[in-house]
């Protein structure tokens, strides 16, 4: 195994010290304890022994050659090959320094403080005075039992102290006090009949955190279209048999995500995201599609990987092994992370429109209504249509409403006439 | 006997082999057969070779501050030699030798010196002390455990070691004026190595030699030369004997040379020279014992490899040292009392809380 | 103007001061050829003489009874003890003679008297290396008790030290005394003993420390002013006698207030900081004072030393429970 022994800190407080002999030469093999090279320090000239048995595959620095404590000196083909602990303690660079005892700790190279002097910082209280009340321990505690900010109640004792007295004749409350007061007293007190307490789960937590970020950060703007399906209905149920026997649940939701990659293709900004800490936008090459999922414990948005690289079997494959996985709990970091865009689909439950919230930092989301059918015209004439709702929520930040717009009207050609994306 | 002949008013050492390791003194030469002489050479050697790798352990930043015996070597095995297993070793912090030949393991002396106080808590050595950072204060230790001795009637004796710097401290002295009053079975060494840091014993006391200070207590004091094992051996046999026999302390000065550094943190060259260095290097204990033996023809061993084998010996408890269990919070409290009080209790629980936070937050 | 540490701003400090008055002397265990063994005292042997500056037998007690008996004798000594766990030797001249000859001559005697050491923990060190004993001396009444915290407080609160007519006690925090460089005046000055010194000003929590603590307590309020926290920092400089006003002020100010030291907790620094806000700022007190201290356990050696060691982080805890109360 290969060592490179740096040059020690010996605790004399070194900080370098300059070659004035050496006593190996690369290829010789030497023994640990046997002298490598004699070096002059501030304090004493010194030889450094090998820490190891091995050969000398390399020396570093040439006699009058100065080097620093940490430094490589030689490196060592040595016979272990577990890795042995030369240093005892990580301690900072030590400079020299006399001590007889101890290893002492050097400035070393960096600045020096500037001067001191006396008295430039006043205590200067009357400030925050202004603002404090007086009081004893006894009446701080009391009036935090009690939940008031001491500081707003006029102190009458002594010195101007805030007593007991003062902390109990501020608690008699006015009307809307008591009310608040009344609420407070019943969330606290945690009556039974009204009220059950559940502690917060992890992934909850998280989803609050992640939508009030996500709300706080971007502005929200959705769109609404809706899209006459009927073309895709007789596709799909036209490949229903050939999916079944490959063992493929076939939905509408692959093409969703074949026309919304194709779109983001041509709609950069919808897959992108704005970096403002280094005033840049991040446009992102791949089109990792997250598909929302519902589990019992709350929301999980799963990512298909590069779906543009895949065909409408092997994303309806992909969507149902990240459900399984998210229903059972079994979802990896892995499957998680580096979402460029993201789908949610409530039509399944029931929804129609909806003013979907963005994954953020993600540019944009589709949601999926139910599909429903209505009255639409077609070449003049009313006919039963199928008509899909899609609610399209973009970061306006970045994303303009003339884009917003095209890109989902893109969507909506692609899924009116799905042949169009083997087109593409 | 020998503290008649060789009385420290007259300024006399006792020495028993020269430089060259020739016997200048046949009459006192210890009866001691080759096989104890050639055993006391290889502990001097593994000393010295221990004591290299330690202070080589310490430039590789393996292990702290280190406190070289280098030299000093001779005082230790002689003593060493003597101390039986009950016999009490107090120490000051510059014998290691004599620490080795009681049953400290170098892996307890690396564990010491790589900062964690298990290395004091010996677990073959019986009536050892842990070193003694507090200059001298070790000697008044020593005069009770003498006290003890005598009032329980035991069969011990007590080896205690100081350094000439040490012989300044008000403990040397009131230690000694106890002793004699209380004629304690206790060997007082002052190994003399010349320095107290970089102070030269000739700015330490103006007294003509450091074993002269025993007559102020009313003990026998002898002056020897340290660096001669021969002689080391016979002056603390007798005093072992004198102290066995119920004639209470003796106080012997050792003369020898501390050859390395007052730590692993001091620069000698600061304040003495290579001259006066290779000067006493002509008196190196080993040296001159190993002319001894050659003198006598009575070892043949391959040195070189004998060496080698020590050091892949004292290495592997180097190893050893390095791996036992890391300090933890509970060594931090665990010895303070016998009894942990609560407030002690309270302070550890609270720094638990302390670290589960950081655990969390940094 | 010039770079120092607080090694060279000492050394600095004892040169002006050596040079200007010939009743000053310097002496210690390697004090003098040597310079010290942190070497403090390097080259002023060589530059005023053997006389003045020397080295002296191994033996703390002596040191520091000897010094007592030439501060009463017409001279201005400046001894110095190696290490702060070897200063107990000393310690009883210090509470038996030097702190009491003024008042047992009434007046009659001073002990203009300064007994220096490095003090305090952080260095892997053997035992008695890394101890913090300010509180066992500045509970004797008749002496003063200094502690600097950088190279421009060492240098002018030393010179004060020397020219005060009271002994006091000089301690150098030892972790420090190469790792901070300032710039300082060549020229003399002097700072006043007894005075703290208000380093960062704050609003929501006073945070009192001094010695080698300062620097973990500025690390620490950097991390304060992250999770927004505004504190106020003070330098005690002197332990005793201590600034209770500009404890008082800053306290009145916050409403809270930490104290921070390596020494053990009970009945240190921090029990009498404590005590000070209780009498002097009770009604302002708006959480409970608080010391970051040592445990009550003698300082580990290197290995358990990060366990017992104040750092950064501890004491941003404490600031955040206390700021939480």
């Amino acid at each position: 195994m290969r060592y490179i022994f740096n040059f020690p800190d010996i605790g004399e407080g070194l900080e370098e010290g300059i070659i004035l002999e050496w006593y190996v030469t690369k290829g010789q093999t030497i023994k640990a304890g046997q002298a490598l090279v004699n070096m002059e320090t501030d304090k004493v000239v010194t030889d450094i022994p090998s820490p190891k048995n091995g050969m000398i595959i390399e020396i570093f620095g040439n006699i009058g050659e100065t080097i620093h404590v940490g430094s490589p000196l030689v490196e060592i083909e040595t016979e272990e090959s577990v890795v042995v602990k030369t240093e005892i303690a990580e301690k900072e660079v030590l400079e020299e320094g006399a001590a007889v005892m101890g290893t002492m700790e050097l400035s070393g190279n960096n600045a020096a403080l500037p001067s001191s002097d006396e008295g430039s910082l006043k205590i200067r209280p009357e400030a925050a005075l202004a603002t404090k009340a007086l009081a004893t321990p006894l009446a701080r505690a009391m009036a935090r039992e009690l939940k008031i900010d001491i500081n707003n109640i006029a102190g009458t004792g002594p010195s101007g102290r805030v007593t007991k007295e003062d902390i109990q004749n501020y608690n008699i409350p006015s009307q809307s006090n008591k009310i608040v007061e009344r609420n407070e007293s019943i969330l606290q007190e945690g009556l039974t009949d009204l009220t059950t307490f559940e502690p917060l789960s992890q992934i909850r937590k998280a989803i609050a955190k992640n939508m009030l970020n996500s709300k706080q950060n971007t502005a929200h703007m959705t769109l609404f279209e809706e899209v006459e399906i009927s073309e895709l209905m007789r596709i799909r149920e036209k490949f229903k048999q050939k999916s079944t026997d490959r063992d493929i649940k076939l939905t509408y939701l692959p093409f969703i995500v074949k026309a919304t990659v194709q779109a983001l293709k041509q709609y950069r900004s919808l897959n992108s995201q704005m970096d403002l800490e280094h005033d840049r936008m991040i446009y992102k090459n791949r089109y990792n599609i997250a598909i929302a999922v519902d589990t019992p414990e709350g929301l999980v948005v799963p990512v298909i990987r590069d779906a543009d690289k895949l065909s409408i079997w092997q994303i309806a494959l992909a969507i149902k092994e990240l459900s399984d996985k998210a229903r059972n709990r079994k979802l990896t970091l892995d499957d998680m992370k580096e979402g460029t865009f993201t789908l949610t689909n409530y039509g399944s439950i029931g929804g129609i429109f909806a003013t979907p919230v963005i994954n953020y930092p993600q540019a944009g989301i589709l949601g999926i209504g139910r599909i429903i059918k209505k009255p639409v015209i077609k070449e003049d004439m009313i006919i039963v249509g199928n008509v899909l709702p899609l609610s399209l929520s973009v970061d306006h930040r970045i994303v303009d409403g003339g884009d917003a717009s095209r890109f989902i009207n893109l969507i909506v050609e692609y899924l009116s006439d799905p042949v169009l994306l083997i087109m593409e | 006997m020998i503290f008649k002949t060789f009385n420290p008013l007259e300024d006399k050492t006792l020495r028993i082999i020269d430089n060259d390791g020739k016997i200048i003194n046949k009459e006192l030469f210890p009866d001691l057969d080759n096989e104890t002489v050639i055993k006391a050479y290889k502990s001097m050697l593994y000393a010295r070779t221990a004591d290299e790798m330690a202070i080589s352990y310490q430039r590789q930043g393996r292990m702290y501050t280190y406190p070289p015996n280098m030299g000093q070597e001779a005082i230790h095995i002689a003593s060493g030699l003597i101390m039986r297993e009950n016999d009490w070793l107090v120490p000051a912090f510059r014998e290691l030798g004599a620490m080795l030949a009681k049953g400290v393991s170098m892996k307890e002396i690396f564990i010491y010196y790589m900062g964690n106080e298990q290395g004091s808590n010996f677990k073959q050595a019986n009536h050892v002390l842990p070193i003694c950072v507090p200059i001298g204060s070790q000697f008044l230790h020593a005069t009770g455990i003498g006290y003890s001795i005598n009032y329980q009637k035991k069969d011990e004796v007590v080896f205690s070691f100081i350094g000439d710097g040490g012989t300044s401290e008000g403990d040397f002295s009131e230690a000694l004026n106890f002793a004699g009053v209380w004629k304690v079975p206790v060997i007082y060494i002052i190994q003399n190595n010349q320095y107290a840091i970089s102070v030269p014993v000739q700015n330490q006391t103006k007294s003509i030699n450091l074993a002269v200070k025993a007559v102020a207590f009313g003990l026998p004091g002898i002056k020897v030369d340290g660096n001669d094992f021969f002689a080391m051996y016979v002056a603390c046999k007798e005093a072992f004997e004198h102290a066995r026999a119920g004639e209470g302390a003796v106080l012997i000065e050792a003369l020898t040379y501390r050859k390395g550094a007052h730590t692993t943190s001091d620069d000698p060259t600061k304040y003495r020279t290579k001259e006066e260095e290779q000067e006493w290097d002509k008196t190196d204990p080993l040296i001159r014992m190993k002319r001894y033996i050659d003198n006598e023809g009575i070892w043949n061993e391959d040195e070189e490899k004998l060496i080698e084998n020590y050091k892949q010996e004292i290495d592997k408890q180097f190893t050893e040292a390095e791996n036992i269990t890391p300090y933890q919070l509970e060594d931090v409290f665990e010895y303070m009392y016998d009894e942990m009080p609560d407030i002690l209790r309270k302070q550890k629980a609270e720094y638990k809380q302390f670290q589960s936070w950081k655990e969390k937050r940094i | 103007m010039s770079v120092m540490t607080i090694v060279q701003a000492i050394n600095n400090a004892l040169d002006i001061k050596l040079g200007e008055d010939k009743t000053i002397v310097v002496y210690g265990e390697d004090a003098g050829k040597e310079g010290g063994v942190f070497r403090v005292t390097e080259g002023l042997q060589r530059k005023y003489g053997v006389e003045r500056v020397f080295d002296s037998p191994l033996a703390e007690s002596a040191i520091v009874g000897t010094g007592l008996g030439m501060a009463l004798s017409g001279l201005r000594p400046i001894v110095e003890l190696q290490f702060d766990g070897f200063t107990y030797p000393a310690f009883n001249q210090i509470i038996s003679n030097v702190s009491r000859m003024h008042n047992r001559s009434r007046g009659m005697y001073k002990v203009p008297l300064v007994i220096r050491f490095p003090y305090g923990g952080g260095i892997n060190a053997l035992e008695h290396h890394s101890e913090s004993p300010e509180a066992l001396y500045a509970h004797i009444p008749g002496i003063k008790v200094v502690i600097p915290s950088t190279p421009h407080d060492a240098k002018g609160l030393l010179i004060s030290a020397i020219e005060s007519n009271d002994p006091v006690i000089f301690m150098e925090p030892k972790r420090i005394y190469r790792a901070i460089k300032q710039e300082v005046s060549e020229e003399k000055f002097s700072i006043p003993i007894g005075k703290a010194k208000v380093l960062t000003e704050g609003t929501n929590v006073t945070v009192v420390a001094f010695g080698a603590m300062i620097r973990e307590c500025q690390k620490a309020i950097a991390m304060a002013n992250q999770a927004g926290i505004s504190v106020e920092l003070i330098d005690l400089r002197t332990i005793y006698p201590i600034d209770k006003e500009t404890i008082a002020e800053s306290i009145k100010k916050t409403g809270r207030i930490i104290i921070v030291a390596e020494a053990p907790e009970s009945f240190g620094v921090g029990a009498e900081l404590m005590a000070i806000a209780n009498e002097e700022a009770f009604l302002y007190l708006e959480a409970p004072p608080k010391r970051v201290m040592g445990f009550d356990t003698i300082v580990p050696m290197a290995k358990g030393e990060p366990f017992y060691l104040i750092t950064p982080e501890r004491i941003f805890y404490e600031i955040e429970r206390t700021v939480k109360f």
